[in-house]
């Protein structure tokens, strides 16, 4: 234990005072556009800068569920293919990444929910994407455990039922994503921050960190929830996002009795039994935007109240661990990915909100053909940052969980 | 989340009475002279501030009034005006 090591992903490189692309943010989405410049890209010479251990943020805090049931055109597609790289992922990386594709439930509980759940699924098969809009006695027989009754605050009307979706182990993917990368040749530097980006001529030039200076055409910013500090802090540049605190917890390990992701924006509640057999839960944000990352009674005794009556074995269940994380909110609920504007070679990609986790594999994907082309490619143009001044939001907050950047 | 937010009518109260109002953008900006650009700076874009800032607050479950606070993001205290400003 107190031996040397060396991590997984082999020993740490010195920093060089040149690299031909900067990632701040060794999160998934900094890994992964790392892992996907070396492999699809040739361009190896890469950095990915983090502040203090890779995974330390979202990637590491999410509850690890996966899934593509989102409700818009430009979205659903994009985490369809996120959904299909976890197996390809799991083999080319040779890293176990647990994807199970339990398939997600989520619970309907008034008429109008279910109509929007008809929208949602007319979408989802529209992009080939399997979801069906099921019965509260068909959710019954799927997750035995769940209270069907109609004694209970919000009694359920139905559920739409995604079988593709499901969960993975957040942590592997990092330390895969980390391996993998690493392999073809990309530098991990983690307790390294960034403290400056040099730009002249409206160009990337440099970024300055506590370790010196690197010299570098190339930066993309995918620091998760500190991204729109640094955005304004570094480069004057203000971003439509609010950070909030978002909340989550485990209970005691139990024997398997959710065989699916269970999810209620109702009851502002999901949960799901982790293969260790604990019931990983979600809960509200801070209605108020902060960086603390702390959490509160007020919402285990609301986790509590929702899980006791949506599956009412779990009562006297013991919370063993209960943590939080940042969550970056635009006000479309859809992320902003762009690049070269205004400022040439700077790369954005940051307001994922809760998705960052499910959508890592294809936002590295597609960044890492974006800032090796210098071409938006097709399946990110939606998510353009001018959007919001041309007034053309995109309609996510129309999805079925009712978060919002000001909960 | 833990927060007390001091109220100008009801004093310190809970801040789970409040409703957080969006950080104070200034004024609406005129309507002469206003382009896209200008209009989405005050509707939507933020500083996501990691210190002080100072922001709206409605006292929902109270007296219903709209007042500003200065609040540390980085440790959700209620803080006194600063000097600077």
């Amino acid at each position: 234990m107190f031996g040397r090591y060396k991590p997984l992903w082999g020993k740490t490189p010195r920093l060089k005072s040149s690299y031909d692309a900067v990632i701040i943010g060794g999160g998934l989405h900094g890994l992964a556009t790392a892992y996907f410049l070396a492999r699809d890209h040739g361009i190896t010479d890469v950095a990915v800068l983090e502040k203090r251990y890779i995974g330390f943020g979202g990637a590491g805090r999410n509850t690890a569920i996966v899934r593509a049931n989102q409700r818009t055109q430009e979205n659903v597609p994009f985490y369809k293919e996120a959904l299909e790289l976890w197996p390809m992922l799991t083999k080319e990386l040779d890293y176990n990444l647990m994807f199970f594709n339990c398939g997600n439930l989520n619970l309907m509980h008034s008429e109008a929910a279910m109509n929007a759940a008809r929208m949602s699924i007319a979408t989802a098969q529209f992009h080939g994407i399997e979801s069906h809009l099921i019965d509260a006695k068909q959710c019954k027989e799927l997750v035995p455990a769940l209270n069907i009754s109609e004694d209970i605050t919000y009694p359920i009307f139905g559920a739409m039922y995604h079988p593709p979706g499901g969960i993975v182990r957040h942590d592997a993917v990092v330390w895969g994503l980390a391996k993998g990368a690493s392999k073809h040749g990309v530098h991990i530097h983690q307790q390294t921050a960034v403290t400056g980006i040099g730009v002249e001529n409206s160009k990337i030039v440099s970024v300055d960190t506590d370790h010196g200076k690197i010299n570098t055409p190339r930066v993309l910013l995918s620091a998760g929830g500190y991204s729109a500090a640094i955005s304004y802090e570094m480069l004057g540049v203000t971003l439509p996002i609010s950070v909030l605190t978002i909340q989550a917890m485990v209970t005691q390990p139990l024997k398997p009795i959710l065989n699916h992701v269970v999810s209620s924006g109702t009851y502002h509640a999901y949960a799901q039994q982790t293969l260790k057999g604990e019931i990983a839960t979600g809960a509200h944000m801070d209605p108020w935007p902060n960086y603390t990352t702390q959490t509160t009674a007020y919402y285990i005794k609301h986790q509590a109240e929702a899980l006791a009556e949506m599956l009412p074995c779990l009562r006297g269940v013991k919370f063993m661990r209960h943590w939080a994380g940042l969550a970056d909110m635009t006000p479309d609920m859809a992320p902003i990915m762009d690049g070269n504007d205004p400022i040439e070679g700077y790369y954005m990609d940051c307001g994922w909100g809760y998705f960052g986790f499910k959508s890592c594999a294809a936002t590295g994907k597609y960044l890492a053909q974006f800032m090796a082309s210098g071409n938006c490619p097709d399946m990110l143009k939606p998510f353009n940052l001018r959007r919001f001044e041309q007034h053309r939001l995109m309609g996510e907050t129309a999805a079925l969980m009712d978060y919002s950047p000001d909960n | 989340m833990a927060l007390t937010i001091t109220c100008p009518i009801c004093d310190k109260r809970n801040g789970y009475e409040f409703r957080y109002g969006g950080v104070d953008k200034g004024p609406r900006p005129d309507e002469e002279g206003l382009t896209p650009t200008s209009w989405c700076d005050h509707v939507h874009m933020n500083k996501c501030v990691a210190g002080i800032q100072k922001e709206w607050w409605f006292h929902r479950d109270g007296c219903g009034a709209w007042f500003t606070i200065y609040r540390d993001t980085t440790t959700n205290l209620e803080v006194d005006k600063p000097e600077a400003n």
